[in-house]
């Protein structure tokens, strides 16, 4: 039995429903001497802000005794300007759809990026980050406001037709009204979860383990809060929604999309094993071709409660 | 161009407390490695712990190379445990090598505790003839990183923190005597060790003009630039290096070793 893993959403036709996590990718070919662009269906790259970052103080990441990681890159990237001047040939435009994120201290630089990303052909689209914790502005303390959410939406989809995620914060209780507000707003997708606020501590020396004191848990464990996330924004919105947060296998990326998610967001799981999208693929094949499943996007929603 | 390749483990003997010593059969790697790259090694058959370690490449003979690493976590620990036969799932080599030293310089490596292990393979590849002295420092005999055959073998000169073998005092000290006798001559050091002891080690060697590489460890997260996790600030302007894309050698003039950089 073949399995059409094709996505289809808001004009784009992606060949498979698995996507890069912002950051975890960096500008798009960093990885490119081990990755087989074949099984994703398209990749976002590291969040791209109106100046340069140089990005917070190391030590920037560290391991937790839960199998997962902290990190605390703070956003580090070359500016948008040296982005489209020296970075986009890199992006692997030929092999896969490739998606822009972006991140801004305020709606208008957010506007402004994106506006000078307008002028680059080949995007398929945004995603944009209201939800990075380890900045002081133009993280969490836009992305916890909905209507500022719904602000930088509108701003950016008053200047672009091209496809527009956004990446939301686990830290609402409830994640509803911020879906709501950014999908009325004329977002074509939602992407869920960015990392939660965390922090490790070394006991003996009394220190912190990061640079930044805290920083965004990821890995394996972020799934259930992730999945929470996706369900509930899925019973509440229309539009398709990213799934992001601790898939390491085919099973993790089966689950996300029986609980509402289009597509699957591959992040530090990359650091770790970078041949997992041809596994993580192989996987869900497997299961579909035993649950005579024809198309992956079949099981989007498909949850049964 | 780096290279993923399940090495095999031929060998693994503890060398000293909990230092260990794996010889893994990796042709492609150990054929390509250049002294001061790394491997990135999976520590984990599931995901936890979840990163993969990066270990420097230690000698290497045809389809062999050495990893010689310390036990500090349950990653490291994992490793010790494998066995012959056991496969381990590595990438590389990374990162940028030591660069060779001018011909007719000598060349002095310099090495704390397990930062020997780059400076190994260096002894190895520095062109035929290179003039050398070896100085390896550690805080006692009883945590020597290598075994007294391969110190005799590489002609490498000791110091202890407390006397128990070799030079009394740290190694930067050691070298420092060196440098007293051929002061004058055109000097290239090469250090892997501790980052209070590189600090040290630059510090003696800026005011006297002699050109210093070092090879930085740091905490890392995908080993290929991407993630930029493994940062080390530059001294010269606001920012940082990534020590997988960027090192993990650089010129000792061109980073920032203060400790708290370098953990």
């Amino acid at each position: 039995m073949s399995v059409d893993t094709t996505v289809r959403m808001g004009g784009l036709e992606l060949r498979t429903p698995l996507l890069t996590g912002s950051g975890t990718f960096g500008y798009g070919n960093e990885f490119s001497a081990l990755i087989d662009y074949s099984h994703f269906g398209g990749i976002v790259t590291k969040s791209i802000s109106l100046k340069p970052r140089p990005g917070n103080p190391p030590p920037r990441i560290c391991e937790t005794a839960s199998g997962g990681i902290i990190n605390s890159i703070g956003l580090a990237n070359v500016g948008v300007e040296e982005f489209i001047s020296e970075k986009i040939g890199d992006l692997p435009l030929q092999r896969t759809e490739v998606f822009i994120s972006v991140v801004g201290d305020s709606v208008e630089e957010y506007r402004e990026i994106v506006s000078k990303l307008e002028g680059v052909d080949g995007i398929a689209g945004y995603e944009l980050n209201v939800s990075c914790p380890n900045v002081r502005r133009g993280g969490l303390d836009l992305g916890g406001d909905r209507e500022a959410v719904a602000a930088i939406v509108s701003e950016v989809r008053s200047i672009t037709n091209r496809f527009i995620s956004v990446k939301l914060t686990p830290h609402y209780p409830v994640i509803e009204p911020v879906a709501k507000a950014a999908a009325d707003s004329g977002a074509d997708a939602l992407t869920l979860i960015n990392t939660l606020v965390g922090m490790t501590i070394d006991a003996e020396q009394r220190r912190p383990l990061l640079g930044n004191v805290t920083g965004g848990y990821s890995g394996p464990p972020l799934k259930p809060v992730a999945l929470a996330k996706v369900w509930h924004a899925a019973q509440a919105v229309d539009i398709p929604i990213w799934a992001s947060g601790g898939i390491v296998n085919g099973i993790d990326g089966i689950e996300f999309l029986l609980a509402g998610a289009s597509t699957l967001q591959l992040g530090s799981v990359l650091f770790v094993d970078p041949f997992s999208p041809g596994r993580i693929m192989k996987e869900m094949i497997d299961y579909c071709e035993r649950h005579d499943v024809e198309r992956l996007s079949d099981l989007t929603g498909s949850l049964e409660v | 161009m780096p290279t993923a390749e399940k090495g095999i483990v031929v060998q693994i003997r503890k060398i000293n407390d909990d230092i260990w010593d794996m010889t893994v059969s990796a042709p492609v790697i150990a054929g390509n490695s250049r002294a001061g790259q790394f491997v990135h090694v999976r520590v984990s058959e599931e995901f936890n712990p979840f990163l993969r370690r990066p270990l420097s490449v230690g000698p290497c003979s045809g389809d062999f190379l050495r990893l010689i690493f310390i036990v500090k976590g349950r990653g490291t620990r994992w490793l010790c445990n494998r066995c012959p036969g056991d496969h381990i799932d590595m990438i590389g080599p990374l990162g940028h090598p030591f660069q060779l030293p001018e011909p007719g310089a000598h060349s002095f490596l310099v090495a704390g505790g397990i930062g020997i292990v780059p400076l190994l393979l260096l002894k190895d590849q520095l062109p035929e003839g290179t003039s050398v002295d070896f100085l390896l420092g550690v805080r006692s005999v009883s945590l020597l990183t290598i075994d007294n055959a391969e110190i005799r073998q590489k002609k490498i000169q000791l110091a202890s923190d407390d006397g128990s073998i070799g030079f009394h005092g740290s190694v930067v000290e050691l070298l420092e005597q060196y440098l007293h006798k051929c002061e004058g001559k055109g000097i290239t050091v090469y250090g892997c060790g501790p980052s209070p002891m590189l600090s040290v080690l630059k510090s003696v060697c800026t005011p006297k003009s002699i050109r210093l590489y070092v090879s930085l460890e740091v905490p890392m997260g995908c080993g290929m630039g991407a993630c930029q996790s493994c940062a080390v600030s530059k001294v010269d302007s606001d920012g940082y290096y990534l020590v997988c894309q960027d090192g993990p050698v650089f010129d000792a003039a061109k980073v920032d070793l203060k400790p708290e950089a370098v953990v």
